[in-house]
């Protein structure tokens, strides 16, 4: 009995100082121009956040600039093109649509041209991050022609996540953090450039793994990697 | 030791009395975490559920109020009331359609749904554009109208019913989203999926209506203006590849099919290079017709930049011109991964032809075109007859706004939603420190359109 007691009093006494720690956490709200490890304010918290939406970063958004974040900033560079230093400077908070100048409309439509890009390359991923790249962009082609499309939602979110129209978001996989050597972005952005190589088909399946009979019923335009593209 | 003495001797285990509450214990606990983990999908998918029937309800009443407005705007004998209600079964068409888009009915079967959904608004929203201008309805456009009310009197009747069989609890959403279990496969979610697809039926004769539509069937159809030329061979077409790229440059062209379904049809190829890994390819595709080159992709990683925007437009022009495509003048720009994406338009005679449109893409380390997408142009392109405008320059800046500063003028002929084309006077000028462009009509002297640029550190975009 004595040790049960020993542990309750270690336990409560353990998590009271686990909430001091983190209520007497206090967030300075600096105009920063840089980011850099060692940091704490609310602006690491917004990169944290994005980050984490985007798949770069798993650790909690504490709004401290620690080592995880470090290389979460630093595989993001890499996949942005940008220069790898794991500090968030003018150049990196652009990319992420983050902006230390008041929210111009340049920043606002590029913050909204990278949450589609994002989006796409997350559905990429999902759907066909082992394709060989036309078939990664081919896949980008199929959603952004679905939304010109009258048949389909009109927007790159409404496609994406219409109910079971792509297995990668049934099952989850387009939540798999993107790999940085990974192509899928700069195809994503092909896509949305207006790269077609399926030359506007709606659909496309896996002839190894297709399930359903419907399907087949399309008409083939294309193979490109594994994938069958049709109409 | 055999099995069942091995069961005897774990029976006799038990049989102490210690074991016995340890092997309660655990049960209770499993239960109870079972329970909890049941409860938890339960609430889940009782929250999935609800969503759909939102979904499912906001729709229906959309469709409702579209039926609605669809015969109002029959009845309306002005102008303005008839774009005013128009407007209105344009905005709840759209609203349907976006509710549709949620439900876990498989995309094939609402397909025509959406369709109509969709029809119904463009129709709504080109109407609406002309009676702005104050003209009337025309016969046909009136029969036109009629015939989609009908359509949306028998999608709203159908989806009553549905609703009826939804709110008596007949039917649950939840169960049709989970295909996995045979079962529900067999009863409950073949009925609604049926219920679907005779609403789909009553549609199915439509597709064919023509108006001036975006999304029209008969205007995407259009038979491409840029396709010039006689049907080549594979062979031919294999020669235009290596033209493309420079004999110097090709290890090998290798034919990987064709696409016969397309409105323009192609062969595509893949291509080697000399002095690069054999695994980077370029895929390319040219047309059947004339042999052009559709669009090409050369992913390859890029090193360190060396050339600047100014250098990169001029090579991509150069690259144009030697492959015949004479007089592209470049628009805008984009700069990603070390790349630049330039658009190009057709000039001719000082007046800038944006649907000619041909995308370079040029790596910015050695000034190599890794890109090329001429599908606007292949689709657009021919000598324009361009009149004379009616407006002067002068009348046409007066006609815009004195708060804005006029930076730059010049003649342009412009793409509309429907396809067609207008004959415009191009301001690019400054209002609040934020760039615009704007079109004036050079024959009318319509406001035709109004862009916001956007420029970002790599390259300029419109909004």
């Amino acid at each position: 009995m004595k040790v049960i007691k020993v542990l309750a009093i270690l336990v409560i006494v353990f998590s009271i100082a686990i909430s001091l720690i983190f209520d007497g956490q206090v967030f300075i709200a600096p105009i920063a121009e840089k980011l850099a490890p060692g940091m704490e304010s609310e602006d690491v918290m917004k990169v944290q956040q994005r980050l984490k939406n985007w798949g770069y970063y798993d650790g909690s958004v504490s709004g401290k600039y620690d080592l995880k974040t470090y290389l979460a900033v630093m595989d993001f560079q890499r996949v942005y093109g940008l220069p790898v230093n794991g500090i968030t400077a003018k150049d990196t908070l652009e990319a992420m649509g983050l902006t230390t100048y008041a929210q111009s409309g340049a920043a606002m439509a590029a913050a909204s041209k990278v949450s589609d890009e994002q989006l796409l390359a997350r559905a990429i991923n999902g759907e066909a991050r082992g394709e060989v790249y036309e078939g990664q962009v081919a896949v980008g082609a199929v959603i952004l022609n679905r939304t010109k499309d009258p048949r389909f939602p009109k927007t790159i979110a409404g496609v994406i996540y219409q109910p079971g129209a792509f297995t990668a978001v049934s099952d989850g996989q387009i939540n798999v953090p993107l790999d940085p050597n990974s192509t899928v972005v700069k195809a994503a952005r092909d896509a949305l450039n207006g790269w077609d190589p399926t030359n506007g088909c709606l659909y496309y399946w896996n002839p190894a793994t297709a399930t359903s009979k419907w399907i087949w019923s399309r008409k083939i335009v294309k193979k490109i990697g594994k994938h069958y593209f049709g109409i | 030791m055999s099995i069942r003495e091995k069961l005897l001797d774990f029976k006799r285990r038990l049989s102490d009395r210690k074991m016995y509450s340890i092997v309660i214990v655990v049960i209770a606990l499993v239960a109870s975490w079972g329970i909890y983990q049941y409860k938890h999908a339960a609430d889940l998918r009782q929250e999935l559920d609800n969503q759909y029937n939102r979904a499912f309800y906001d729709m229906a009443g959309y469709v409702n109020n579209v039926e609605v407005l669809l015969i109002k705007s029959l009845i309306s004998s002005s102008p303005t009331r008839t774009a005013a209600t128009l407007q209105e079964a344009w905005r709840q068409a759209n609203l349907a359609q976006t509710n549709l888009g949620q439900l876990p009915v498989s995309q094939q079967v609402l397909a025509n749904t959406s369709k109509f959904l969709t029809q119904v608004g463009d129709l709504a929203y080109s109407i609406n554009h002309q009676s702005m201008e104050g003209k009337k309805l025309t016969e046909e456009q009136y029969q036109l109208i009629e015939k989609l009310h009908g359509y949306s009197v028998s999608l709203r009747q159908s989806l009553n019913d549905l609703q009826n069989q939804l709110s008596s609890g007949r039917l649950k959403w939840g169960e049709l989203a989970k295909k996995g279990t045979k079962l529900f496969q067999k009863t409950s979610s073949q009925m609604p999926n049926q219920q679907f697809e005779n609403i789909d039926k009553t549609f199915q004769d439509y597709p064919t209506l023509i108006y001036d539509g975006p999304f029209s069937d008969h205007l995407t159809s259009i038979e491409p203006k840029g396709l010039t030329g006689d049907n080549v061979s594979s062979e031919q077409a294999k020669q235009s590849v290596i033209n493309f790229f420079g004999k110097d440059k090709v290890e090998a062209v290798t034919d990987i099919g064709k696409d016969d379904s397309s409105i323009i049809k192609t062969y595509s190829f893949s291509v080697k290079f000399k002095n690069a890994p054999k695994e980077q390819e370029a895929k390319i595709d040219v047309t059947q017709k004339g042999g052009h080159i559709l669009w090409m992709l050369y992913n390859r990683p890029v090193n360190e930049e060396k050339i600047n925007m100014d250098q990169a437009k001029e090579l991509g022009r150069k690259f144009l011109e030697q492959h015949g495509y004479k007089n592209m003048v470049d628009t805008y720009y984009l700069k990603e991964d070390g790349t630049a994406v330039i658009n190009y338009a057709y000039k001719q005679n000082d007046v800038v032809v944006y649907p000619d449109l041909i995308k370079v893409k040029v790596a910015l380390d050695n000034g190599e075109i890794v890109g090329f997408e001429s599908k606007g142009y292949l689709s657009s392109h021919c000598e324009r007859n361009i009149p004379t405008p009616k407006l002067t320059m002068e009348e046409a800046r007066a006609l815009i706004t004195s708060r804005m500063e006029i930076l730059s003028s010049g003649l342009a002929i412009i793409p509309t939603d429907y396809k067609t084309e207008l004959f415009t006077y191009e301001f690019k000028g400054k209002l609040n420190d934020r760039d615009f462009l704007v079109y004036i009509n050079a024959e009318t002297g319509k406001e035709e359109k109004i862009l916001l640029i956007i420029d970002t550190p790599n390259g300029i975009l419109t909004m």
